[in-house]
């Protein structure tokens, strides 16, 4: 008998529908993933396994548990499950766990017996004895994770429902965390269900993978097949547009327009709208999810017919590498460290050079000092010691600059940052945004493009100046910002994780653009980020940065392909692949 | 500007339940009376007769008469203006005072914080009612004296809504994004950054109101502020002490009358400051 | 730092800020007798109509009005700290005194609606924030609402109207004598005072438990299948003092205030009857004695607050506010 059983879940909310009906089966030790991307409804189904969704929604359908019905039935009936048998995991760690309580208490408030704090901590891999009187925000964020798993598997449930358990950390310790998952599964014989907006990670660590888009669910597969012969042209769209970790594409092939709220597509295919094989069919009515093989199933009305065109392209890579002749030089950064008071600083002696039109990419995790960096560049942090040059001009201290200088710095380099969603001023409408920053080019007697003109470069159409943040989609804003960061035409754009926080989907789309203009005005990129696949795609030189220093720099292709130093393999080792290796404990 | 707040208090789920429905058709009453008070009342408001001397409810008085044959209804009537000026005055006045420094204190940082921090905390600490009596009593002044004090004793409360409201617009990118495009201080302050602080100093300015009716009803009620006889619902409860056994309407009017209008503006003002926080959620 | 060293030297950085506000507001205090309408000799007179050098001179120097203001300022602060301000004008008896026979009535009932505020407050909060069904949640935020906007003399008077006049089940006006007596001449003023408290404290209360019981730390614990009882007293209710503990710092703050109107109302000598007696007759001393006590009071219900956060929010001390 499948251990959890879930059929034709609904979630409603009063804005419409989230999750549109919803079948899924979870067996005894397995693993089962659910991918989607923002507005999918994942997280919200992971609450309704349980139970707990926030008041005002309601969720019809069945889910059972061993036989025994649960939706629908009285508040105690979930009580007896909830812990003991089905255990959630919450996505962020730093809300998750009780501010004001010690960390072994919170354990010991649902184990069956007192005092297994210490003993639950090691089974989590936190073996020092401290940790279990501190208070959570005396810890790091993984810490903080393996805590939360601690207390979810305190009552040793049967079914651990993960709710994006490594989204919040750092691509490495995402990797322990997962790893401690599969560890501990396996020990205690548990099943799990994924909840992960991440592809990669889910074919990782999934034995099979159900697709939701906009409260649909699209398609159903194992883990590998999924990977290698996806059945929905959305899944293979998404393959499509990740950036890979060994090759680098001339171009991502980018999926159109942006993901939609699940009410808007009710009654037809959530994804005819940015399809490449919609036909009418697909807009009148929701296709069924249909059986097309031995365990897989497909919402794609087409499929038999388009199934030709849905393998894998060739993802080769098709960019050489090209030569450069040493480019005359944008920016000089020489032995730059700042220091914030902490127990180290936050950027030690970091030195390094962006040429005329180069792509350089820097790479590191949080607390790395990129961040720091990067605003550094743009003189919203000052250094303490160090030279930063932009074309000659020594900016170290933006302060320090006569107006004149500060004009010419601001005309070098400007910024676009990784939040679209507090990117853009939400009180002002995009016409104000861009414009401000025109108005500001050409006081000082200097030529700008227009609105239109910037619009159009990063490819929106002229009629959304009128339009408030609020009304664009996150893909749309960054471009945007991008477009008034262009505005004071600069040699040189920083971006500081412009992709990361945006669905993949829409990733590509901006990486594209980001390419283009590298092309067509020769607009030199320092591409700061985590994630090695992406600086791959878009970067020909990378520097590695960790706590502070620069620990490795070379070409992109190189670095990647023969990394010298620890840290940098580490971080390539930390991309999640399919191999069950990937998994396996570390060998201390 | 405030179009955003604007179209998040108009938004589906709106959030008006009956009693905020209510409240607001108070609120406009007490608008129209405190406007058009005089015009509107059956008698005019300092007409005595005293022959008549208290009575109770009638078909010429439908409030019935004080001590002196004033007519309690059209007094409550009248009564509106000087519940309504002076509080509107006070709201204004400690909004854009609380707004300025709040602001200010709240981009600069440093040393210019602290020093507003530090003075609204102290300014904070005094219970206003009491320095209200005693500056008023020990000084003099009445009305406007005391409206002028409130709007100090008052500005904390906006200043520290407002500072950390901008320190929480200063961290965010499209500030930075406007400092790293050159964009001017003072025009960051008050062009970029207010519009999104300013609903939710709006609604604030609803609560002060509303306090500023209980406290200013509160000095006239003892003898500060208005002048004697004037028809001020704070004085009238005064009065009506000794006149509970002979006609209760010359309490219950005026005091119903406080009571409704103060508690609708802080309806309205928990209201707005409910739609403008919570409903911001974005995706 | 340590945990305990953290905590000492947070609380010395509060004591020295409240001792920066009780020398301000002494200062301030004591330029009343400057600012009031009249030279200070007069006013320390108390207007009597013959004026005569000789009486000027002694005063004067009774009152060391002589020097620069800096030094008058000491001297008065001198005197302050032991609690000589002088004579009542009105009365003539030493200000301590005065003020120490009516403290026992005011803190009477003061502590009554204290407790009364604190007692129907908190739980109604919860209540309304716990069981959000229309009714319970809406009737008592009406309730919180018409609490909070009726100024104590107004509900102090239909209060009067409705208990004392309609069923005359309290007295109207004084103070009784005897315990039981005293309590009955007591309910209906604690009744008016604690009204506006507690509306004070229900919607804090409320507004706290709401925002709390929406977190993700609450979500998981009820995942975990812990009792939504032990959910909200072991985890919710710690996180949702702070503010409640705030709200009661400004519930003393409001007691003094608001018993000015209740004892008004109901013709109570206490402290604030005596306060609006000293106003109106322009008793400086008197004011001035008063107002230092009500400083002395808010100083000291700031500090217990600020030495209770501590030890709610460990966070507190260390200068984070989440995370």
């Amino acid at each position: 008998m499948n251990v959890l059983e879930v059929r034709g879940l609904r979630i409603d909310a009063p804005q419409g529908v989230i999750v549109d009906g919803l079948d899924l089966t979870l067996g005894e030790g397995e693993t089962i993933g659910i991918v989607g991307e923002s507005g999918s409804g994942k997280s919200l189904t992971a609450r309704a396994l349980v139970g707990l969704l926030p008041s005002g929604l309601h969720a019809s359908g069945s889910v059972t548990f061993r036989g025994r019905e649960l939706l629908g039935a009285r508040e105690r009936a979930w009580r007896e499950v909830r812990g003991t048998e089905i255990a959630l995991l919450l996505q962020d760690p730093f809300t998750m766990l009780n501010p004001l309580m010690r960390v072994g208490r919170q354990i010991d408030e649902t184990a069956p017996a007192r005092g297994q704090a210490a003993a639950r901590l090691a089974e989590v891999g936190i073996r020092e004895a401290h940790v279990a009187d501190r208070y959570p925000f005396q810890l790091s964020g993984g810490m903080r994770q393996r805590v939360g798993l601690a207390s979810a598997l305190a009552s040793d449930p049967t079914v651990l429902v993960a709710d994006e358990p490594s989204t919040a950390l750092d691509v490495t310790t995402q990797r322990e965390i997962l790893r401690l998952i599969r560890s501990t599964q396996e020990a205690r014989g548990m099943s799990v269900v994924l909840i992960t907006h991440d592809l990669r990670v889910a074919f990782a660590v999934c034995d099979r993978v159900y697709v939701l888009y906009a409260g649909q669910l699209l398609e159903v597969g194992s883990a590998r097949e999924l990977e290698h012969h996806p059945t929905h042209p959305y899944t293979h769209a998404l393959l499509a547009a990740e950036p890979l970790l060994e090759h680098r594409l001339e171009r991502l092939p980018a999926i159109p327009g942006a993901v939609p709220r699940a009410e808007a597509v009710r009654g037809h295919c959530a994804f005819a709208g940015r399809c490449r094989f919609t036909a009418a069919a697909c807009r009148s009515e929701r296709p069924q999810l249909r059986a097309v093989g031995e365990g897989r199933a497909t919402a794609c009305l087409r499929y038999e017919e388009i199934k030709g065109s849905l393998v894998p392209t060739a993802r080769e890579s098709s960019v050489r590498i090209e030569e450069r002749a040493p480019a005359d030089l944008l920016l000089r950064v020489d032995g730059v460290s700042k220091s914030f008071g902490g127990a180290r600083p936050a950027l030690d002696g970091v030195s390094l050079a962006v040429g005329r039109g180069e792509k350089v990419g820097l790479v590191g995790e949080s607390g790395s000092g990129k961040t720091t960096l990067a605003r550094c560049l743009l003189g919203l942090e000052t250094p303490s010691a160090g030279r930063i040059e932009l074309e000659g001009l020594d900016v170290s201290d933006y302060a320090a600059l006569s107006t004149e200088e500060r004009r010419r710095a601001r005309h070098t380099v400007q910024i676009v940052f990784q939040d679209p969603y507090s990117t853009l001023n939400p009180a002002r409408n995009v016409g104000f945004t861009i414009g401000e920053a025109i108005r500001r080019a050409r006081l000082r007697g200097g030529s700008a493009p227009t609105v239109a003109e910037l619009l159009e470069l990063v490819g929106l159409p002229a009629a959304y100046s009128v339009r408030r943040p609020s009304a664009l989609s996150g893909g749309e804003r960054q471009r945007v910002a991008i477009a008034r960061a262009l505005a004071l035409q600069p040699s040189l754009l920083v971006c500081d994780e412009p992709v990361s926080a945006l669905d993949v989907s829409v990733q590509a789309q901006i990486l594209n653009l980001l390419l283009d203009l590298n092309e067509q005005i020769g607009l030199a990129c320092l591409f700061i980020t985590h994630d090695l696949a992406v600086v791959r795609q878009v970067s020909e030189r990378v520097y590695v940065m960790h706590e502070g220093r620069i620990v490795e720099a070379g070409p992109t292709g190189d670095v990647l392909a023969a990394p010298r130093e620890e840290y940098t393999r580490t971080l390539i080792e930390s991309v999640p692949q399919s191999d069950p290796a990937w998994l396996a404990p570390a060998n201390t | 500007m405030t179009a955003v707040a604007w179209a998040r208090v108009h938004a589906r789920d709106s959030g008006l339940t009956p009693l905020v429905v209510a409240s607001l058709v108070i609120v406009a009453l007490a608008a129209v009376a405190a406007i058009f008070g005089p015009w509107l009342a059956p008698h005019p408001a300092g007409a005595q007769d005293l022959l008549l001397g208290v009575s109770g409810p009638s078909h010429d008085h439908w409030l019935g008469t004080d001590d002196l044959g004033r007519d309690v209804f059209s007094r409550t009537v009248v009564g509106a203006r000087t519940a309504i000026v002076g509080p509107l005055l006070v709201a204004l006045g400690s909004m854009l005072l609380g707004n300025l420094l709040g602001l200010i204190g709240g981009y600069r940082g440093g040393f210019t914080d602290t020093a507003v921090s530090r003075y609204a905390d102290l300014v904070y600490a005094l219970p206003a009612l009491l320095v209200a009596i005693v500056v008023v009593g020990v000084v003099g002044g009445g009305y406007y004296v005391a409206v002028g004090l409130l709007i100090v004793l008052y500005s904390p409360v906006d200043t520290r809504i407002v500072r950390s409201a901008t320190l929480v617009q200063r961290a965010q990118p499209y500030v930075e994004a406007a400092r790293t495009g050159d964009v001017p201080q003072h025009r960051i302050i008050f062009w970029h950054i207010w519009p999104n602080v300013l609903p939710l100093a709006v609604a604030n300015a609803f609560l002060t109101f509303a306090f500023s009716i209980v406290s200013l009803a509160s000095l006239s009620f003892l003898g500060l502020g208005v002048g004697p006889g004037a028809a001020d619902w704070g004085r009238m409860l005064s009065d009506s002490r000794t006149l509970l056994f002979d006609n209760e309407w010359t309490a219950l009017g005026p005091g119903l009358a406080l009571v409704a209008t103060a508690a609708s503006m802080n309806v309205v003002g928990d209201w707005l400051f409910e739609r403008l926080t919570e409903r911001g959620v974005r995706r | 730092m340590t945990f305990g060293a953290s905590r000492t030297a947070f609380v010395l950085r509060r004591l020295v800020g409240l001792a920066v506000v009780v020398v301000l507001v002494s200062f301030l205090v004591f330029s009343l007798l400057y600012v009031a309408p009249g030279s200070p000799e007069q006013l320390l007179l108390g207007n009597s109509k013959t004026i005569d050098p000789e009486t000027v001179r002694a005063v004067r120097e009774q009152y060391h009005l002589n020097g620069p203001f800096l030094e008058r300022y000491l001297h008065w602060a001198a005197n302050a700290a032991h609690l000589d301000f002088g004579k009542s004008i009105r009365t003539s008896e030493p200000v301590a005194h005065g003020i120490w026979q009516r403290l026992s009535l005011t803190s009477q009932l003061a502590g009554l609606a204290f407790l009364v505020t604190l007692l129907l407050g908190i739980p109604l909060g919860v209540l309304a924030a716990v069981r959000r069904t229309k009714l319970v949640d809406r009737g008592v935020v009406f309730f919180s609402v018409v609490g909070l906007s009726a100024p104590a003399f107004a509900s102090g008077v239909l209060l009067l109207y409705v208990f004392a006049v309609r069923l005359p089940w309290f007295p109207a006006f004084g103070q009784g004598a005897g315990f039981l007596d005293r309590l009955k001449h007591l309910v209906l003023p604690a009744a008016a005072l604690a009204l506006t408290a507690t509306g004070l404290v229900v919607k804090i209360t409320r507004a706290a438990f709401v925002t709390e019981l929406e977190k993700d730390y609450v979500t998981f614990a009820r995942a975990r299948g812990i009792p939504p009882s032990r959910v909200l007293f072991r985890f919710v209710l710690r996180n949702a003092a702070t503010p409640i503990v705030t709200a009661a710092g400004l519930i003393l703050a409001y007691m003094l205030a608001g018993s000015v109107l209740v004892e008004v109302t109901f013709a109570l000598p206490g402290i604030g009857a005596l306060l609006v007696d000293s106003v109106t007759s322009q008793d400086i001393p008197m004011v001035q004695g008063l107002a230092m006590l009500i400083a002395a009071l808010v100083v000291v219900a700031n500090l217990v607050v600020d030495l209770v956060y501590p030890l709610i929010d460990p966070r507190i001390v260390f200068g984070k506010s989440a995370r």
